[in-house]
């Protein structure tokens, strides 16, 4: 008798072991979800805030835009002419290699161009901010701040925040750009297709997607609202990890995987239900 | 024990001075605590004579209490402090001792109000400074000067950026005004502004940095100052230029100082009156002199202990 009871309650108290780490991560979860979205309020709303950190927004625009501007151009490039190379093989066998140029365009505008630039500046500059702020953090910068009666979230995470949502869509549009301009490598030396064909191709189907406000081409729109949102994903994500970096240098280094696998994860997750509220909104 | 060990153990004691031979009789622990006592006791007659020299914050009665922590408790995971209290009157410099891991920093932190205590109160120039929104205290942090463990400094800016950071931020003074104050709170914490001005962090050895935190709290001519573990980490001859610096501090500008240690030494140099932190309580808080005659066993081991 007195065996099964004591099973009984073992079992008992393991479910309840079960439901009280589970009770805990989900608050955790919450918790974190609810110090993210306090962090992205102040920082968005502090834009608008006196006293303005100019030097230090222009600072990370560069470290940001044009320091990305390399792996932006070497990705942008060889996704161009990747992505032209196997659509060739597939639309030689219906004929139809005459409109590489609108599938190129079309998909690095809409789809690629965004999100290969958001992936880059994530491994790139996510990580960065995110050892720097966690670097602060462990050597009490953070604190120092504080004490001296700056709000670090306006001195630190405000302009970093605003930089990338400035830069990520300038990268983007050269990263469209320079794909585009892979493709057309391609189809000249390997479909051996005039240039001027290529080209009208690409504007073909630029204008095929309709307009908003008369002028705009909904491709753009599409094609820049999504860097848009992604950079001040990258940028909050890595502010948010950096700024709660704990335990020295191994925290840091958790803090920067921790922004590089959230914040790629987030771009795709996020691509996919931005792209279709975009498509239903502007549908050609 | 062999003959041989007995031998020399005897003949250790005869070379022993006869006026320590009825020492031998104690136990060894209270020994070495009663001459620790004695060489504190010297070092207190000292710096006697220099501690009359101490001027009183100007504008301010000497008695008037500038900061004062009311029966303060706090717990993350585990409790932290409990019921802590204790007081510094202007121009004096409490220094806060106790083992690792005690809390001692947490006091700071709760000074600047980046904590705010699960219970009591903090009061700053008799303002409660615990329910204040975040802008306030911003506002009340400018009275106060830290100077950081590791000193903290911006390692992104120079050594001239860092000391102006505070005047930047919270004055309209012009370049020329900001350069000058720079220039004067480096040359009072004796390093040669021109040398070091343009310098980066990474290029300063650790008493250089600590230096250049002291100036940099120092910047806002501040009535407070807060320091954290200021001698850790430091050589013996840089641990005293720091704890000569902050007694040049407390008589030349008569500025309030809490100071977090755990280098006794240095503590009994340049306190007025000492907190010790034991258990997450206040042990023990009254000047070094009561500090030294206390016959309370856990002061007499902690003495012991340095």
């Amino acid at each position: 008798m007195g065996g099964s009871s004591g099973t009984l309650r073992s079992y008992h108290d393991a479910n309840y072991l079960i439901l009280e780490s589970f009770n805990d991560a989900a608050k955790r979860g919450v918790h974190s979800l609810q110090e993210f979205f306090v962090l992205a309020g102040k920082a968005l709303g502090f834009i608008f805030v006196k006293p303005f950190y100019t030097a230090d927004l222009f600072q990370q625009m560069d470290a940001i835009g044009v320091g990305s501007i390399g792996i932006v151009l070497l990705t942008g490039f060889f996704t161009g002419m990747v992505l032209a190379l196997q659509s060739a093989v597939q639309l030689q066998t219906f004929g139809a290699t005459d409109y590489i140029g609108r599938l190129i365009a079309g998909s690095m505008i809409r789809e690629l161009g965004p999100v290969l630039a958001g992936l880059m500046v994530a491994g790139r500059v996510g990580s960065g901010i995110a050892a720097q702020l966690g670097s602060m953090r462990v050597t009490e910068q953070i604190d120092a701040l504080n004490t001296l009666g700056t709000d670090p979230i306006k001195k630190l995470v405000t302009p970093r925040v605003l930089a990338s949502l400035i830069m990520l869509p300038m990268l983007t549009v050269i990263n469209d750009f320079v794909g585009i301009l892979g493709g057309s490598v391609i189809a000249k030396f390997y479909l051996g297709k005039p240039a001027s064909l290529y080209w009208r191709t690409v504007f073909e189907q630029i204008l095929s997607g309709g307009f908003t406000l008369k002028y705009i081409p909904n491709d753009f729109i599409q094609g820049l609202t999504k860097p848009f949102v992604f950079g001040g994903i990258i940028s909050l994500v890595a502010c948010y990890h950096g700024l709660k970096t704990t335990g020295g240098t191994e925290g840091v280094g958790n803090a920067t995987t921790r922004t590089v696998v959230a914040a790629s994860i987030l771009i795709l997750v996020v691509d996919y239900f931005l792209t279709q509220i975009l498509l239903a909104v502007f549908q050609p | 024990m062999t003959d041989d060990e007995d031998d020399r153990r005897r003949k250790g004691e005869e070379r022993r001075h006869p006026s320590e031979k009825d020492e031998t009789s104690m136990p060894r622990r209270a020994r070495d605590s009663g001459r620790v006592r004695a060489a504190i006791r010297n070092e207190l007659e000292e710096v006697a004579e220099d501690s009359a020299a101490k001027v009183p914050q100007q504008g301010r009665k000497p008695q008037e209490e500038v900061i004062k922590l009311e029966n303060i408790s706090l717990a993350f995971e585990e409790p932290i402090l409990q019921d802590v209290s204790f007081d510094a009157k202007a121009g004096e410099t409490i220094v806060v001792v106790g083992e690792s891991g005690t809390g001692k920093s947490t006091i700071l932190k709760l000074l600047l109000r980046l904590l705010i205590p699960d219970k009591g109160r903090v009061f700053i120039d008799d303002e409660d400074i615990t329910g204040l929104t975040f802008d306030e205290a911003l506002k009340v942090r400018q009275k106060m000067g830290m100077v950081f463990q590791g000193a903290a400094l911006f390692d992104s800016m120079s050594v001239y950026e860092n000391v102006a950071y505070p005047l930047r931020e919270h004055t309209t003074l012009d370049e020329d005004e900001i350069e000058a104050r720079v220039r004067e709170k480096l040359q009072f914490v004796d390093l040669e502004a021109d040398r070091v001005m343009d310098q980066m962090p990474s290029e300063l050895s650790g008493g250089m940095k600590k230096r250049v935190g002291i100036a940099r709290g120092l910047a806002n001519n501040p009535e407070i100052m807060l320091y954290d573990e200021p001698t850790s980490g430091l050589d013996p001859l840089t641990t005293a230029t720091i704890t000569y610096l902050i007694l040049k501090l407390q008589r030349e500008l008569g500025v309030t100082s809490i100071v977090v240690s755990h280098d006794i030494r240095s503590a009994f140099r340049m306190a007025s009156k000492i907190a010790l932190l034991s258990n997450r309580h206040i042990g023990f808080f009254g000047t070094p002199e009561e500090m030294t005659g206390s016959d309370d066993a856990y002061i007499r081991e902690f003495l012991g202990g340095f």
